[in-house]
């Protein structure tokens, strides 16, 4: 070795390792969150962070964010939305996070907006619906794939139409969530001339269905959209399953929550076949992007310790993709500039472990990503079987689409 | 005014004071934030134990109290823009009917059953409001606040400042109604209804005041809560954890005297607040029930219970 090059050698061997050694004294970067750990959202709530300290511990891998090692503080909001503004006080006020992520769903989540815009901060919004719309902030950005508000609800009824459906029947929970999207849905149904000939809602706490399902059978519907949480839409599926829903049914499901989550779907087994239902991402060939497998081994093996959903499909990887957008963001502008970093997220496509994402100026997804997909071929008391593909066949949106549906709903769920 | 009346005014305007002080020098947001679920506490605590403490008539309701009160406010503030003292006055005047209302339909029911009945109640109320739309249903609402007055610069700090203006309010009331007429005939038929009755006390008439008052104060407390959150959901504002939270305040503080429910409500007020920023897990939640349960075996008196027994252990020791 010549001694130009070993002095060289030296030289930069020194530098770089002082320069290692002032990132690592540099203080982490601190990412807070309240994040529902008990109550009705913490099933959800806990895939989610699981989601978001995967990303964690992946960036840190990688390096950190800037040289800096991400941080999460992490506090139980009780799926409550009055615990949230006194957490995201102390997590802007005494704890003096970096950057908000939201917590899971729309509840929690509503009591932060005012807070967010009145500090001018960004918020990496987690599965809320429709949270800013009235709030209006510009530093928000939804991961949840819904788009506009009335996509959701129309990809269900198109699916519908073009199966030959005219009239619809609306079931729907007394419920937040389940009342977004009815609201919605009749709106569309109106939109799309397909008259309303039943349209009911019931008590959160219902768990009897049949005197429900045999009015509903009476009304005679060509389609049947379900808006309904865990408990309920096993409920539902239980009476049709007994009484049957009529030959003329040509499409039923749409809303309901519960259908997504390993532990219900494992529960449920066959009654589940010929549901169309709503989903974020299903293990089908073409909903695989950069790290998608990676990812998905590595939640397996810790789903098991932290006792969350064993499938976790429906939100960790979003929660990984919240953190991926950051990650780019602030790669791309080269610091924590929350301005810059929202700017840039506005303006750029992101390319994320769920598929690539952009934002519209109300920080929700430009396009509706929703998927519906039906069930098929399921067996009794296995959770294996929704890892293969070919269980839950893609019908929307048609880049995806990974079969076609299979109607009547009754031929459907032999 | 006898010596303590007086030396009670002087702690309620230091109170006070060092409130109003705190919002002028304290620039961190976070006591506030914390501090008014704390002092809210205090107010549904000490309004649960007029009824629930003086005459022994366990109360499940409080959730509909507040929910109802958080939906007062949110109801005034959409359709006129109400200021938040319109909201708050409001908001106890319909609490006050309601507790009459509550009170006459179910009073006459003894024990266990006027429980069930506070229960029901919530479950009704709540339902009625999930399918409101005008103040947003199932779904929710959110609201915008409107500016501040001076001399505080963050609603939040006003917030604070008139939920502490409310615990004296409902403090002072407590007190009054334990040391009057009132306060000796709820005890009396807190003791033995039968008894009381025979004797003259006018017991329902008696149980009708403490329910209105009670519920007037449960639904004032309640009303700021919609400009505190900016936000109004059912499920949130009829939280059955009020009632439970307030119930296990009272019982451990002590119900026999009115310092009780608000030592009950600051302890364990400030332990939520603090486990929910420390441990932050299922354990959180677990706190609560064993405090109750170790209160309920090793001090049914609540704290105060505790105190008196060391004091009359001393004097009993001196004489």
């Amino acid at each position: 070795m010549k001694r130009r090059t070993f002095l060289g050698g030296t030289i930069a061997v020194t530098t770089l390792g002082l320069a290692s050694r002032v990132d690592a004294q540099q203080p982490p970067i601190k990412i807070g969150m309240s994040m529902p750990q008990t109550g009705g959202l913490a099933g959800g709530g806990k895939a989610s962070l699981l989601g978001i300290e995967i990303w964690r511990d992946d960036v840190n891998a990688k390096g950190g964010l800037l040289g800096r090692k991400v941080e999460l503080v992490v506090y139980d909001d009780k799926s409550s939305a009055s615990e949230t503004p006194a957490i995201y006080s102390k997590l802007l006020d005494v704890d003096k996070v970096d950057l908000l992520f939201a917590p899971y769903a729309t509840v929690p989540t509503a009591p932060i907006m005012p807070l967010v815009k009145q500090r001018g901060l960004l918020l990496m919004g987690n599965f809320s619906f429709q949270v800013n719309s009235k709030v209006q902030h510009d530093m928000w950005f939804n991961n949840a794939p819904w788009g506009p508000p009335d996509s959701w609800p129309d990809s269900f009824l198109e699916i519908a139409q073009k199966a030959g459906a005219k009239s619809v029947a609306f079931l729907s929970a007394d419920q937040e969530f389940a009342q977004n999207l009815v609201v919605i849905a009749r709106e569309v149904a109106k939109k799309r001339n397909m008259p309303v000939v039943f349209d009911q809602a019931y008590p959160p706490s219902t768990v009897e269905f049949s005197s429900i399902v045999r009015a509903l059978k009476a009304a005679k519907p060509d389609v049947v959209y379900v808006s309904s949480y865990p408990p309920d839409s096993a409920g539902i599926l239980r009476a049709v399953n007994e009484i049957g829903i009529g030959d003329n049914v040509k499409v039923f499901g749409g809303g309901m929550v519960g259908l997504q989550f390993g532990a219900v779907m494992e529960n449920m087994g066959s009654l589940l076949n010929g549901v169309v239902n709503y989903n974020s991402w299903l293990p089908e060939p073409k909903m695989y992007y950069e790290g998608t497998k990676e990812f998905f081994d590595k939640y397996t093996k810790r789903a098991v310790e932290a006792k969350v959903d064993p499938l976790g499909y429906y939100l960790a990887p979003f929660g990984y993709a919240s953190g991926q957008l950051v990650e780019a963001a602030v790669k791309a502008v080269g610091s924590f500039d929350q301005k810059a970093i929202a700017k840039y997220l506005h303006e750029h496509e992101m390319q994320t472990i769920v598929g690539p994402m952009s934002f519209g100026p109300d920080g929700e997804r430009k396009e509706n990503a929703v998927l519906q997909a039906q069930f098929r071929g399921i067996v009794d008391k296995n959770i294996e079987q929704f890892r293969s593909p070919g269980k839950q066949v893609i019908l929307f949106p048609e880049k995806l689409k990974s079969g076609d549906l299979i109607t009547p709903f009754e031929a459907a769920r032999k | 005014m006898n010596r303590n009346g007086i030396l009670f005014w002087i702690g309620a305007t230091l109170f006070l004071a060092a409130a109003l002080l705190m919002t002028q020098v304290i620039g961190n947001q976070y006591p506030f934030f914390a501090g008014y679920v704390i002092l809210q506490f205090v107010v549904l605590a000490v309004a649960w134990s007029i009824l629930g403490g003086y005459a022994g008539y366990v109360n499940f309701g409080t959730s509909a109290f507040f929910g109802v009160g958080v939906y007062t406010a949110v109801f005034l503030a959409k359709a006129f823009g109400a200021p938040l003292a319109v909201q708050i006055a409001t908001a106890a005047a319909i609490g006050a009917l309601m507790g009459f209302v509550l009170g006459l339909l179910t009073l006459r029911m003894q024990g266990i059953f006027f429980s069930i009945a506070t229960i029901a109640a919530t479950i009704v109320i709540e339902t009625t409001v999930t399918n409101w739309r005008y103040v947003g249903g199932a779904a929710g609402i959110q609201l915008q606040r409107p500016m501040v007055t001076a001399p505080f610069d963050n609603y939040v700090q006003m917030l604070f400042f008139v939920q502490a203006l409310l615990v004296v309010l409902a403090v002072a009331i407590s007190r009054y109604i334990q040391n009057s007429w009132i306060g000796h005939g709820l005890k009396a038929l807190r003791d033995d209804e039968l008894a009381a009755e025979c004797t003259g006390v006018p017991t329902l008439r008696l149980k009708l005041v403490a329910c209105v008052i009670s519920g007037a104060l449960m639904c004032a407390a309640g009303a700021p809560a919609a400009m505190y959150l900016q936000y109004a959901d059912p499920s949130s504002a009829f939280n059955l954890n009020y009632s439970v939270s307030v119930l296990a305040m009272s019982l451990i503080g002590g119900t026999a005297h009115w310092a009780g429910p608000i030592i009950g409500a600051i302890l364990l007020g400030a332990t939520q607040q603090l486990l929910t920023v420390t441990i932050s897990s299922e354990v959180n939640v677990l706190v609560l029930g064993v405090m109750l349960v170790l209160f309920v075996v090793a001090a049914p008196q609540g704290i105060i219970g505790l105190i008196r027994k060391v004091r009359r252990h001393r004097s009993e020791g001196e004489a």
